[in-house]
């Protein structure tokens, strides 16, 4: 599970988030939800490390995650070998995909076994084959990013992420880039991960597949969580003004 | 122009060739280690690395020549021109290397770094698959660019008497006062080493280029 304190994270003199407080238990799906610039991709670039924060806790499985508390009570970074250990326990999607242009799809999922966590070349292109094949591009393997179109992209990045068995996975709108008649594609990917009882956090504007898929979802605000609950309670009976205008704003 | 004098000059082209070929792998091999310097975490080192650049780079290739041919035996180095030669020619294509491959990491776009990064991609495996093969691809123009300088900057070695292409042109034109079918047969050779490494520079291009990417020839 992971568990999320009191995290704030400014840009310069500008609070992004001002006290971020989550809990997400095993196997569960949140989704985030807010007005555009409100962090919700901040956020889950904090929870990965890909922006340092100022204050708060992250735990994972009760590992206490990208900084430590010394005996002088100063706070500092972890170490860069047991970030990346930490790291391997996570996968994020971006928006735009981001594969290694100079790699074969193959190569792309394979190299995060292979040299982050040392799994044989032969083990972790059966892993590849296997990822590939379950999001449908069993057929791709040897082609390169530039030659798939953005929902192929996007289901290589996601067989990716998941060649590193994380514990969470963390998708950022990772629909938004695609046409849509592409979209469904990458949706029907990650339904079938609900089965795998593996850890979801979305940042997501498709209020619909949120509702859908999430046992949770987080309304984001002014750097805080403003509401949190089951889709019926969240998107049906809103209680937070602002939240209610932003659902009169997505479905109009 | 007599009987042989084709001769020498193609064996000073060799000679020349060979330089530049020492120079560039050496210069590659030590701009590498420039181009970490340039991205360390400590102050010290990547000031270190601009130091060199400044220095080298700032410095005519004459005088670096001249400089350490007798700084070295006055080092109690006992090298000869030879060594001595090659020595400046791998220091000075290094800082011209090194800005390339520095200009090369800083043309990897944000996005590229962070899937390494959450990968949890450790520094070598980062360097060996990610960066390297990036910055092979966004530099190779300006890299041949400066090989095909080196193989003209030796000609700069003549001075320090390393016997090359330049050098045997003024031998035979000393002999022969043939100035000008000579240097321009000197000038020959060396425009055939440049535009072979151009044609293999051009070749690498194509064998590297990103596939799907618009402008990649079937
Ligand atoms: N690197 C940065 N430097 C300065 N400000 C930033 C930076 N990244 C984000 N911000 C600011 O932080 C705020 C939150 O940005 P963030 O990208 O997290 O929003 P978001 O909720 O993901 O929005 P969207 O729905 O448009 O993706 C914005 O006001 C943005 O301008
Ligand atoms: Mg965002």
């Amino acid at each position: 599970m992971i568990e999320i304190r009191g995290l704030q994270k400014a840009f310069g003199a500008v609070g992004v988030l001002r006290g971020i407080d989550l809990d997400i238990a095993d196997g569960e799906v949140v989704a985030l939800i807010g007005r555009s610039g409100c962090g919700k991709t901040t956020l889950l670039r904090c929870i990965n490390f890909l922006e340092t924060y100022e204050a708060g806790e992250i735990r994972l499985d009760g590992q206490p995650l990208w900084y430590r508390t010394g005996a002088d009570g100063v706070r500092r970074r972890m170490g860069d070998a047991e970030a990346r250990r930490m790291r391997q326990q996570m996968g994020i999607v971006f928006q735009q995909y981001n594969l290694f242009p100079h790699m074969t799809v193959l190569d792309n999922v394979v190299l995060g076994p292979r040299f982050s966590q040392g799994v044989s070349a032969l083990e972790a292109e059966a892993l590849g084959r296997r990822l590939l094949a379950r999001v449908g591009l069993e057929g791709k393997m040897s082609a390169y990013p530039a030659q798939l179109s953005g929902g192929q992209q996007q289901r290589v990045a996601i067989a990716r992420a998941l060649a590193m068995r994380p514990k969470v996975l963390l998708l950022d709108e990772i629909t938004s880039a695609l046409d849509p008649e592409l979209v469904g594609e990458v949706e029907d990917v990650i339904r079938s991960l609900l089965s795998d009882r593996i850890m979801l956090v979305l940042v997501t504007h498709a209020v619909g597949f949120a509702r859908e898929i999430a046992h949770r979802i987080a309304y984001i605000a002014d750097g805080a969580i403003a509401e949190l609950g089951k889709p019926a309670e969240v998107l049906d009976r809103p209680k937070d003004p602002g939240l209610k205008e932003f659902l009169r704003r997505v479905r109009s | 122009m007599p009987a042989g004098s084709l001769q020498l000059l193609a064996q000073g082209a060799i000679v020349s060739l060979l330089l530049a070929a020492s120079a560039i792998v050496g210069g590659t091999l030590l701009a590498i280690v420039l181009a970490v310097m340039a991205f360390s975490r400590l102050a010290a080192v990547r000031a270190g690395y601009r130091v060199y650049v400044y220095v080298v780079r700032g410095t005519p290739l004459l005088v670096l020549a001249l400089l350490l041919f007798y700084a070295l035996p006055a080092l109690d180095l006992r090298t000869g021109p030879y060594i001595a030669g090659t020595l400046v020619l791998i220091i000075y294509t290094a800082a011209l290397f090194a800005e390339v491959f520095r200009g090369g990491v800083l043309a990897i776009p944000r996005p590229q770094w962070e899937s390494a990064r959450s990968l949890g991609l450790p520094p070598l495996a980062m360097f060996r698959k990610v960066v390297a093969p990036l910055v092979t691809r966004y530099t190779l123009p300006p890299y041949v660019n400066v090989c095909v300088m080196t193989v003209k900057a030796s000609s700069v070695l003549s001075i320090i008497s390393v016997w090359e292409l330049t050098l045997a042109a003024r031998e035979i034109i000393e002999r022969t006062f043939a100035v000008f079918t000579v240097l321009g047969l000197a000038a020959a050779f060396y425009f055939v080493m440049c535009f072979g490494i151009d044609r293999l520079g051009r070749r690498l291009e194509r064998h590297l280029a990103l596939r799907g990417f618009a402008g990649e020839r079937a």
